[in-house]
């Protein structure tokens, strides 16, 4: 290398370090576009995606006189939430969910929401089966599982939990009875053969003196009273959310003689108390055209993309150009951007704070509720780990 | 049988404290915390609140074992704080948040219900 080759290059890095200590492009107390890019975006290549991390700590940026820590007045000011359908048809498609879009939160508390929908907000679910009588194939303890995943529309709130040594009561125990007998042919038995008794338990428990036999016999339930005299429950009786769930099918012959009893619980504690079918979230999809695609390029765009999230459009003089007409729909299945060069034309993202949650209910209480059930559990967490550390 | 009890997920046994603080003897304004019967819902949400904090140098937690129902909350902050003054201030933020989510949320329902 020769010495004026080094005095240029000497020459070049000064001008490059000068560049990179100036940025004049790049106004003091704001970030460069890439790197706000990185810190918002989501990167979806075709090999795999980048930039996944949430950048949370305060002095991330401290070097470029950006301040990342996040005040509640911030949070506040940048809040949002949209509703985008709720669905509260009961009968015939039992359709029981509801989308939203929660703007300016971190995934983490996203996921918490989602955790505690799926864990931790309550309902009432079948716990104890008393087989009086079962000559039906489906064995007892299979028929007693069956039972207890039947979701019942009844809200959870009005009832208590019941803890190992309280006695069943009409605070926290629903009684439902089956009683099918099939005479000839077959019988489906269905959810709605499940009937309420409000009155609790109908069976006697057995009991070793003779003395009590003429009195009321105790029952494996202690109501005070009946439970459709209840203000809560006069109008509207406990029902199951389906009537057409198939519990079991008999042969001629073949008898159930059951009683159910529902209790609260959690879904931590068994899947059937869990009130949603399922709540989930994705993050909002940012499809971006790098450049023109016109014409062949264009149509050959939209064939690509199985959920249509492409449009074209006809600009001057006969062309053809495509167009992000529909971003919310993509499924980031990157399809548009397999094969040569089309990496280059459309760019795949994912905005990070900004969450598209659905929450599809059982039907024990309608999804709005569930959600806002969802916040008061995590704020009294919030409250219990912070008043029990004294 | 031997499994353990279904509640046991949730209920703090008798005796023992839902939260436990213990200074790091080390280093100075470092201590853990250790929340009885919490999880990643409650974990991961406090070290986001923490890492916010610019007083926080380093914020962090652990689910020791899947079958010990607690979790350990890392806090080391910066001398004008202190691990106590964070977790309180984290935790009372969030809870400030929370609230204005949820009021967020129902007037976005009330006002979707009465468009539709
Ligand atoms: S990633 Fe898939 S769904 Fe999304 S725009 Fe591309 S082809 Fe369509």
């Amino acid at each position: 290398m020769s010495s004026s080759d080094m005095s240029d290059l000497d020459a070049h890095l000064e001008e490059a370090k000068k560049r990179i200590m100036n940025m004049p492009e790049v106004p003091m107390g704001q970030l460069p576009p890439h790197l706000q890019r990185q810190r918002t975006r989501v990167f979806c290549g075709s090999d795999a995606p980048t930039n996944t991390e949430s950048i949370q700590y305060s002095g991330a940026y401290a070097s470029m006189g950006v301040d990342n820590s996040l005040r509640l007045d911030q949070f506040i000011k940048n809040f949002k939430v949209e509703v985008i359908q709720i669905k509260h048809d009961v009968k015939p498609n039992y359709e029981y969910f509801m989308e939203f879009d929660m703007i300016g939160i971190d995934a983490a508390l996203a996921n918490a929401f989602r955790r505690i929908l799926i864990s931790e907000v309550p309902t009432m679910a079948i716990e104890k089966v008393l087989i009086a009588n079962n000559t039906s194939v489906v064995q007892d303890e299979v028929l007693a599982h069956r039972l207890g995943l039947i979701p019942i529309s009844i809200d959870p709130r009005l009832f208590e939990y019941m803890s190992e040594n309280d006695t069943p009561n009409e605070k926290n125990t629903i009684v439902f009875k089956l009683h099918v007998r099939c005479t000839h042919g077959r019988l489906t038995v269905r959810s709605d053969e499940l009937m309420w008794l409000p009155n609790g338990s109908g069976f006697a428990m057995e009991t070793d003196t003779y003395s009590d036999k003429k009195s009321n016999p105790k029952t494996y339930t202690s109501f005070s009273c009946s439970q459709d005299s209840l203000p809560e429950f006069c109008d509207n009786p406990i029902s199951l959310t389906h009537s057409d769930i198939i519990i079991a099918k008999l042969a001629a012959k073949q008898e159930i003689e059951l009683e159910a009893h529902a209790v609260k619980g959690i879904g931590k504690t068994h899947a059937k108390w869990s009130p949603v079918a399922t709540a989930w979230y994705r993050m909002l999809p940012e499809v971006e055209l790098l450049q023109e695609i016109e014409d062949q390029l264009a149509e050959e765009l939209v064939k690509k993309c199985p959920v249509k999230v492409f449009d074209i459009e006809d600009i001057a003089n006969g062309k053809k150009r495509a167009t992000v007409a529909r971003p919310r729909a993509c499924t980031l299945c990157r399809e548009c951007i397999r094969g040569e060069d089309w990496e280059n034309r459309v760019a795949l993202r994912r905005v990070k704070d900004h969450f598209i949650f659905t929450i599809e209910s059982t039907g024990a209480l309608p999804p709005d509720v569930l959600f806002t059930e969802a916040v008061k559990i995590l704020e009294d967490k919030c409250e219990r780990i912070l008043s029990e550390l004294s | 049988m031997n499994a353990p009890d279904r509640y046991e997920r949730f209920v703090v046994p008798e005796g023992t404290k839902k939260v436990s603080y213990e200074r790091d003897t080390k280093i100075i304004n470092a201590a853990s915390f250790t929340i009885e019967r919490e999880d990643h819902t409650v974990g991961n949400i406090l070290r986001m609140q923490l890492h916010r904090d610019p007083n926080v140098l380093f914020a962090g937690y652990k689910l020791p074992h899947p079958l010990q129902y607690k979790i350990i909350v890392r806090i080391h902050t910066a001398s004008q704080s202190s691990p106590m003054q964070a977790y309180n201030q984290a935790i009372n933020d969030l809870d400030k948040e929370l609230d204005h989510l949820k009021t967020v949320f129902e007037e976005e329902v009330l006002k979707h219900s009465r468009d539709y």
